[in-house]
């Protein structure tokens, strides 16, 4: 009985002991997480409010963290002064074309490996190696080539660049996509009289719709974000807003504040947008095409 | 549905026609140029020179790998810059994977929110950061002088040494996120039972993590450092925001030195050749990663 009696205070005491600890552990997750977000987050925040400061806030000491007056007016002289939105226009209109021509180069080559095993998985390592390419390889072939044929400083000659530059990152996840498809269901389509590519555009397309959404979202991001070949074969008219970033940085490491935290928030828009819609997708996103230039 | 095999077997250029479009675009933009630029890096094509070139063999490679020094010094650069970089961004990646993974509410919109850097341009993040480092109005020398940790305005590329950790704290704020995510996922497919059981037999939190967690994460890890390792021999945008490679030269990577050949000094052919060079380098590299994961495997079996 007593010994009963013992045992049960000391397992309870184990168990309060074993709770405390849970706590504290828990306590600990969340505070390292805290620190994380402050220092993945802290720059985000920091550039926003520093795109609404006024000039007298950057030299003041103590520093303005959150300025008092926010004021719009270096988005104002960016797009004024700078040609922002022509710059963001551009952005946008590259990133939605480039999309767009992504989708429907990969689709049916997508198709292809996925219903009659096309290339016979060479294909398949072939785009994955495509995939691993220093983008430093193309650009002074390409460069000499556009040159010639006076392609730079054109959406065309960029389109064409970054509709191959996706290809593989796009057939890649499409192909899963559409094993998951069941081919019955196109079939029954085809033994009705629709043709092969019909039934691809009016029966797949549209249940794949999601998946395809994902592979444009990130191919939207990928133009955007892209650095390189912008630099190389924009020009005046055609600079991007990677491009537009870059003019700020003369003038050592103080510089025109205003301006360029403005142009940092609106080039880092579509990230924060697309980072919550794909959330699921990110792992293989990220791994198979990356996002970045 | 015998109809349908039909249909499938007397149609057989459909899977070629249905590929042909992309393949013809990669023929043109990616196989076409690397074979033009194969072809290049043999001649001494000098766009500052003039518009002939002719044939000269193996020269611009030979500069490259045994006279170049500011090439060889961008190799040892990437080197310095790739080393730090990837040991921080797992460590830190799996440290955050693992707090995630004993979270039990908002797990979702911590991952959300931890993710966003893994979108963001380099060019747009070096930016950022570029503000952040400034010597008089940037938040790093403000808050710092705020919270009484430094007295002085500090210039954080005055000296080769703290610009390359500069950039190496860029680069992880960039990325970590990335290698958070995977190895979160490789975390997530480990099965529960494992640890039960693990405690039920005595273990501790440390060799759980030891004799579960690791052995299991391993080819998780090795992939995510691989596609990082890679990816960072492309290190450009962030370079050329950054420090553009200074000072003196002591950030320049072997990708931004080639740029800077290529579109600075106009010679073409010899950064065709370096181009080479790296992706050679690449090749090794990944293949010898490959065979490292190979004798491990056979090693453990």
């Amino acid at each position: 009985m007593a010994i009963a009696l013992e045992r049960r205070v000391v397992a309870t005491q184990r168990a309060k002991r074993h709770r405390l600890w849970r706590r504290v552990g828990h306590a600990l997750t969340y505070l390292g997480l805290f620190a994380a977000l402050v220092f993945f987050l802290g720059p985000f925040f920091w550039i926003v409010t520093t795109s609404l400061k006024g000039n007298e806030d950057f030299f003041a000491f103590p520093p303005v963290w959150i300025p008092v007056e926010p004021s719009l007016k270096h988005y104002a002289a960016l797009f004024t002064r700078s040609s922002g939105a022509r710059y963001f226009t551009n952005s946008m209109v590259l990133s939605t074309l480039s999309m767009i021509s992504a989708l429907v180069f990969s689709l049916p080559t997508a198709y292809s490996i996925a219903r009659w095993r096309f290339g016979g998985g060479f294909l398949s390592i072939f785009l994955l190696v495509l995939r691993m390419l220093p983008a430093i390889a193309l650009i002074i072939p390409i460069y000499i080539v556009y040159k010639l044929l006076g392609m730079t400083n054109n959406y065309l000659g960029l389109v064409v660049i970054y509709t191959v530059l996706y290809i593989p990152f796009a057939v890649w996840l499409l192909v899963g996509f559409l094993r998951d498809f069941p081919v019955e269901i196109e079939e029954a389509a085809m033994i009705d009289g629709c043709s092969r590519l019909r039934a691809l555009v009016q029966v797949v397309v549209p249940i794949i719709a999601p998946g395809m959404a994902v592979v444009a979202l990130f191919a939207f991001i990928a133009t955007w974000n892209e650095f390189l070949f912008a630099i190389v074969l924009t020009g005046i008219e055609t600079k991007t807003m990677m491009v537009l970033v870059t003019s700020f940085t003369s003038g050592g490491t103080d510089m025109f504040y205003g301006e360029a935290s403005a142009s940092v928030v609106l080039g880092v828009l579509p990230a924060f947008a697309v980072a919550f819609m794909l959330q699921r997708y990110l792992v293989k996103g990220l791994a198979l095409g990356g996002t970045k230039g | 549905m015998r109809f349908a095999g039909l249909a499938m077997k007397r149609k057989q250029w459909e899977p070629l026609a249905f590929a042909s479009p992309a393949l013809a675009l990669i023929a043109f933009v990616i196989v076409f140029p690397l074979v033009y630029s194969f072809y290049l890096s043999f001649q001494n094509f000098d766009l500052s020179v003039g518009p002939e070139y002719e044939y000269v063999g193996g020269k611009n490679y030979a500069e490259a790998i045994f006279r170049d020094s500011r090439f060889l010094g961008s190799v040892w650069n990437t080197a310095l810059i790739i080393a730090p970089s990837l040991v921080l961004e797992l460590l830190l990646g799996l440290g955050i994977a693992m707090l995630l993974s004993r979270v039990i509410h908002g797990r979702p919109i911590i991952t959300a929110l931890l993710a966003i850097p893994a979108m963001v341009s380099p060019v747009m993040a070096a930016m950022a950061w570029r503000m952040m480092y400034g010597v008089k109005y940037g938040a790093i020398n403000n808050l710092g002088r705020q919270l009484g940790i430094i007295d002085v305005y500090f210039d954080w590329f005055s000296s080769p040494f703290v610009s390359i950790l500069a950039v190496v704290l860029v680069e992880i704020w960039l990325n970590t996120p990335f290698m958070m995510l995977v190895l979160l996922a490789g975390l997530q497919s480990i099965p529960t039972e494992l640890y039960e059981a693990a405690r039920a037999d005595g273990a501790s939190p440390w060799q759980r993590f030891w004799s579960i967690t690791l052995p299991l994460l391993k080819f998780t890890m090795a992939v995510g450092v691989m596609i990082r390792l890679i990816d960072l021999t492309k290190l450009f945008g962030l370079i050329f925001v950054l420090t553009f490679g200074g000072p003196g030269g002591s950030t320049e990577t072997v990708a931004f030195t080639t740029y800077l050949m290529g579109f600075k000094d106009f010679r073409m052919s010899y950064a065709a050749a370096l181009s080479y060079v790296i992706v050679g380098g690449v090749l090794v590299l990944t293949l010898v990663f490959i065979w490292m994961q190979r004798v491990r495997e056979a090693r453990a079996a």
